[in-house]
This record gives C-alpha cells, sequence and structure tokens, in this order.
C-alpha cells in the first residue's frame, strides 16, 4: 500500500516562543486600538506561513493553512454569510474549546468568498499541495439556531441546512476556480446523528456537482464512525477521513475494504502521547493485506489546534517515522 | 429542599442568596506583580502579598455590594485546572491551547499516578475567612474536569484517571471542612463532554463526597446539558451553579419537562460580554427563572467566573445582580413555580 502523509486540518497558532505568539499579541492590541485590522491580517499571513513551512518540515506531502485565521470552525464560515449573526458561546463537541453559535435570521447567502484569499496565499507559500478545509453544511446547521419571527419564514433545520449547502456549493466552485485540487468537508456531527447520512449525501452531491477535477474529502471526526461504514461508502465523495481514536471497531471494518480512497486518522490528534510507531505501522500492514487498497494517507485524528505546538510538531514528524517502521516492516 | 441542610450547617441565608461563580478580574497591579515574578524580578513571597492584597480588594467589594456567600476571586490562580496540576504530583505543565477566540491556556499533561502531598487551597480559604464573617465558599476543581482537560500519558483510559483524580479531590475536601469550609463547590464545567460518561461522573463525585457534612455546589457552564439532563439531577450535590444567560436561558425549557430538583445557582449575568446588564434585564431573567423553579431553591449570580471582564464591568454585573435579588426579596408576591 502506497502510504502519503497529510495533516487533517487545523494546526496551533500559539505556541511558547515571541514568533510563535505573534497572532494573539497583535490581536489583543487591536483590542486596546493600538493596531489595525491590516495588523492582525499581517500576522496572520506570517503564522499561516509559518504552519505551512512546519508541516512541509515534518515531511508532509499534503499541507493545510493550519485555519490558524478561524476563530472558531463555525463562525469563521458563518459568519461571513448573509442572514446570520454571531452569538453566544457552546462548547465544541467534547473538547475544551467554545465556538461561536451562529443565529440564523434571513435567507443564508454567500455573498463573499469565505476562504478563497486564504488558499491562494497557502499555496503560494507551499511547495506542496494545499488542501482546502470547509466545516460542512450539516456541522453548521446542527450548531446554528433559527431566530424566531425574523424573515427568513422559519421552516427550522432542513432550510438552514439547505443554505449552507447552497452557500458552500457556491464555495467549492470558486476554490475549484482559484486552483485548489483538494477540498475537505468537515462533518464531525454525522457521528452523532448517523441516521441522517442520506441527508448529507444529498448535500455532499451538490458540494461535488461544483467540485470539477478537485478530490473531495469527507472528515469524519469526534465520534464513532464504525456504524456508518456502509453509508458512508455510498457517500458522492472521493475519500473518507477517519477518526480511528473514537472507533474500537472501525479497523476491522476497514480491513473488509473500501470503495473510496481513505485518509486513515490513527494518530491521536487530542492526546500528546505519542503512538508506538511499530504498532501503528502494523496496524497500518493490516489494513494494506486485508482491503487491498492500494494507496492510503495517514493523519491525525483531527485538526491538531487541541494541543500545545510543540507537541502538534512532534505529532506530524511522528507521521513520518511511523511510515518509515511501515515502509521498513512491508520491504 | 437543601434549605435544611443550610440550617443544619448553621448557614443563615435569606431568600436568594448572591454569590459569584469563583473568579474575579485580578487588579493591575496583581497583573504586573505576576508579569514581574514571570521575569524572576520579585520573588515568590513578594508576589503572595500582592494577591493577599488583591483578594482582600474583592472581599471588602463583596460586603459592599451585600453579596451573602463570598469567595476568594482566584488571585492567586491562573487556570482552573492548571492550578491544580501544578499543586499536584503526577502533573506536569504543558504548553499553550486555545480555549476560545484569543484565550489560551496552559493544559496540563497526566505523566504519572497522582496523588495529594498536603492542602492545595485550605491556606488560601483560611487567609479569606478570616477577612469576614460572611461564609467564604471552598473552591475545586472537580476530577472529571481534571481528567478530560488534562492530556493522559499515564493511565489506560479516561475512567482509570477520573478515579484516580476522585481520590485526589477527596483529600483536599476533607482538608478543607478540618479548617472549618461548610460550602464547598467542587466545579464540573466538562460535565455535558460525553454523555455516555456521566455514570462515570457521577460515581466520581461520590467517591468524593459521600459522607462529608457540607454544602456541596458544582458549577456547570456551556455545555450540551439536555444530553444529560436530567440525568445530572444524580450527581450528589446540593446546588448546581449554572449558566442561563449566555444561552438564553434555554435550560428552563428542560426544567419544565422534567422538574428540577435541587437548589440553583442562577446564571442571571452573562460574563462574555462588556456589556452591564441593566437591572430590568437581570429581573426579566430571573422572573422567568421564578415561573420554573421554587424560590427557595434559588441563589443568584453570574454565568460564569468574571476573569475575563475588567474590574469596573465585574463589579457592575455583581451590583446589579445583588440589587435585583434584594428586591426580589421584598416582593411579598414574588412569582414561583
Amino acid at each position: 500500500m502506497e502510504l502519503t502523509l497529510a495533516n487533517h486540518s487545523s494546526y496551533p497558532r500559539i505556541g511558547d516562543d515571541a514568533e510563535e505568539q505573534l497572532l494573539r499579541r497583535t490581536i489583543a492590541q487591536r483590542e486596546r486600538g493600538e493596531k489595525t485590522d491590516a495588523d492582525v491580517r499581517a500576522a496572520e499571513d506570517s503564522l499561516a506561513e509559518l504552519a505551512v513551512g512546519e508541516q512541509i518540515d515534518a515531511g508532509l506531502d499534503v499541507v493545510t493553512d493550519g485555519l490558524v485565521r478561524w476563530y472558531d470552525p463555525i463562525s469563521h464560515l458563518a459568519g461571513k454569510l448573509g442572514g446570520v449573526r454571531i452569538a453566544g458561546l457552546l462548547r465544541f463537541f467534547d473538547t475544551n474549546f467554545y465556538f461561536r453559535q451562529p443565529a440564523v435570521y434571513a435567507k443564508i447567502e454567500r455573498t463573499r468568498p469565505l476562504v478563497v484569499e486564504e488558499f491562494l496565499f497557502a499555496q503560494r507559500k507551499s511547495s506542496r499541495p494545499v488542501k482546502v478545509v470547509l466545516t460542512g453544511p450539516y456541522t453548521l446547521a446542527r450548531l446554528s439556531i433559527e431566530e424566531e419571527g425574523r424573515t427568513n419564514g422559519g421552516g427550522g433545520f432542513n432550510r438552514l441546512f439547505d443554505g449552507y449547502t447552497a452557500a458552500l456549493a457556491e464555495e467549492v466552485a470558486a476554490l475549484v476556480q482559484a486552483g485548489a485540487t483538494s477540498i475537505q468537508i468537515d462533518e464531525p456531527s454525522l457521528a452523532r446523528y448517523p441516521d441522517d447520512s442520506p441527508q448529507v449525501g444529498r448535500s455532499l452531491a451538490a458540494l461535488a456537482a461544483r467540485k470539477g477535477a478537485a478530490e473531495l474529502t469527507l472528515a469524519v471526526y469526534f465520534g464513532d464512525a464504525s456504524p456508518l461504514w456502509d453509508a458512508l461508502q455510498k457517500l458522492p465523495v472521493d475519500v473518507l477521513s477517519l477518526d480511528f481514536t473514537y472507533s474500537p471497531g472501525l479497523l476491522e471494518r476497514v480491513q473488509k475494504g473500501s470503495a473510496k480512497k481513505l485518509a486513515l486518522g490513527l494518530v491521536d490528534g487530542r492526546n500528546t502521547k505519542l503512538e508506538d510507531a511499530g504498532a501503528v505501522a502494523k496496524q497500518l500492514e493490516r489494513i494494506g493485506r486485508a482491503s487491498g487498497l492500494a494507496r492510503a494517507s495517514l493523519t491525525p485524528s483531527c485538526g491538531l489546534e487541541y494541543l500545545p505546538r510543540d507537541r502538534a510538531g512532534l505529532k506530524l514528524r511522528h507521521l513520518a517515522t511511523i511510515k518509515k517502521t511501515f515502509l521498513g516492516s512491508v520491504a | 429542599m437543601s434549605r435544611e441542610k443550610l440550617r443544619q450547617l448553621k448557614i443563615d441565608l435569606p431568600l436568594f442568596p448572591t454569590t459569584s461563580v469563583g473568579s474575579f478580574p485580578k487588579p493591575d497591579y496583581l497583573l504586573k506583580a505576576r508579569a514581574e515574578f514571570a521575569k524572576h524580578q520579585i520573588t515568590g513571597q513578594e508576589l503572595e502579598e500582592v494577591e493577599r492584597q488583591a483578594t482582600e480588594f474583592w472581599i471588602r467589594k463583596q460586603e459592599e455590594l451585600g453579596v451573602d456567600v463570598l469567595v476568594d476571586g482566584e488571585m492567586y490562580r491562573g487556570d482552573m485546572v492548571a492550578y491544580f496540576a501544578e499543586k499536584l504530583p503526577g502533573f506536569e505543565e504543558g504548553g499553550l491551547v486555545r480555549s476560545y477566540g484569543n484565550r489560551y491556556y496552559h493544559k496540563p499533561i497526566i505523566t504519572g499516578k497522582v496523588g495529594w502531598r498536603g492542602p492545595v487551597t485550605v491556606e488560601w480559604w483560611k487567609y479569606t475567612q478570616g477577612l469576614t464573617s460572611r461564609p467564604v465558599k471552598g473552591m475545586l476543581t472537580g476530577p472529571y474536569t481534571l481528567m478530560d482537560w488534562s492530556f493522559n500519558e499515564h493511565y489506560p483510559d479516561r475512567r482509570a484517571t477520573c478515579l484516580a483524580l476522585a481520590g485526589v479531590v477527596r483529600k483536599e475536601v476533607e482538608a478543607l471542612l478540618q479548617a472549618g469550609a461548610k460550602i464547598i463547590q467542587i466545579d464540573e464545567p466538562a460535565s455535558s463532554v460525553r454523555p455516555e460518561e456521566l455514570p462515570l461522573m457521577v460515581e466520581a463525585m461520590h467517591a468524593v463526597t459521600d459522607g462529608l457534612g457540607a454544602y456541596f455546589i458544582s458549577h456547570l457552564c456551556y455545555g450540551a446539558f439536555e444530553t444529560i439532563y436530567p440525568g445530572m439531577l444524580d450527581l450528589p450535590v446540593d446546588n448546581f451553579d449554572m449558566e442561563f444567560s449566555n444561552s438564553g436561558l434555554d435550560m428552563l425549557d428542560l426544567f419544565r419537562k422534567h422538574r428540577y430538583t435541587k437548589d440553583i445557582s442562577f446564571g442571571v449575568v452573562d460574563v462574555h460580554t462588556h456589556l452591564v446588564e441593566e437591572e430590568s434585564v437581570v429581573a426579566e431573567r430571573l422572573r422567568r427563572g421564578l415561573e420554573v423553579l421554587p424560590k427557595e431553591a434559588v441563589w443568584v449570580d453570574p454565568d460564569c467566573g468574571l476573569k475575563t471582564r475588567t474590574v469596573d464591568e465585574a463589579i457592575g454585573k455583581m451590583r446589579a445582580l445583588v440589587s435585583v435579588a434584594k428586591a426580589f426579596r421584598n416582593q411579598p408576591a414574588v412569582h414561583s413555580a
């Protein structure tokens, strides 16, 4: 099995030294009126370039911009859409990280690009392909509220879901137009509501229709994906990105083969402990042998923003160690 | 109803007792001292003197405002988990991770067997209680949250980690009781992260509180409580301190569907906005709460710790809630469930 190494999505935007604290410092200075929005954008650029460089140095084949500009995975996208205002804080799944909840008060409309400029910047700074990450319409809708008595006419969850789907389909088209070749749709909520996979399938079909030749990945994490396995195989995406840390049965399912390419989240993106490289290499070997897959990618189980920066860097470099062990064992 | 327990403990509180969750903003002089200490420009003893000065400031301020059950304001703490991790064997300090927006904290790493070498918070509690005749809460972070908000490189799983930490927290509770504390708050803001683990959290809290004679409060906030309610009522504490304002009072709908059976510290001001609420806004929140909750069960406080607000904002929010609570006490016909 040919193995590539990829980042999942986010990368810490703060570390222990002064350079790594630039963005935090600049945002705090802007709040005090000492810096401007342009200063913050420059700090974000600097951090994004640093994140891309560290991923390349770690030996990754596919990188992201680390999502270092994102306030959180929900409001960064929803907050740029028409018809949405950003409200109070809520916990992001089972992490100790909080997002601001979108409150939808009118028809959801994409009135400007969401992450196209972010992609273009990262691609300019990277010698490797850059994967674009978008939080998916289903998760955005699940984590939004609909404000009553507004002009959206009600309609509940489905109206929000359809609105986000239409907006993100436009964004996918714009990203492809801008040169993106790899787009990942994050749907962590799907693991919590597996019965909704047909709805998610229809939404992904709308996105896939606008993706052109780009590779579309669906990432499911922060929950057990094994009960979803058969449904995932039918979804209109090219790659499935899976979190193995919640799914004791997932390894067995994967070994039975997959109609989709797989991104294997075998390295825990939520804990500092480094996996036994030999044990993960053996898992890869078993997957390769039993599934007959010709190629797969090895990734962290989720974004790395939940780790301190030094540990996130170690995890990425550990991917390369695991690959080396794997290649040694199958040689 | 836990009024009887309060009476047994000889704690005399009015209707709608006022309190705060735990932290207050650190005054500028303390922030300066902490920065100087970090640069090794002052000693630990010099920093502690400033921390005591700031603690006394907040005690006097709470008394002046008319708060009924006081807190020390956590002038000597940074983060609610990291503080304990720094004091307990088995932990190492981890690097910074993001909490939200531009806020970060040092997330500890469990690298060995956790233990308790001696009291962590007791001297601060004794110092603070010595400044006032009003009751001061002992304040601890619960075992489930200590587990969930730490990285684990030692224990085989979350259950083993949580129960080991429960033994440590119980020792600290016992030490606070021995020192004279009667109201002890054990914060579990991670409580709803994995609903399937609610039985573990309940088991751990039993390990902490069973057989101990105190009025126990547990602070929970910013979670998907619909996933653990009403099961969370099995937690062996007397009072849940909960955020209501930031979430638009949505927990009240759950209480309508399934009766709430404990005392409650009802969050009537939002700690995530710089805006100091008008008293009319605070009163409306409390009034809506009393549509569902019996008035004898309701304490009044902010949603969460006020440490992220300015000193003036924190005082303004506390002033508003105390004023509203007093006004409600004096309304003989306060509507109540």
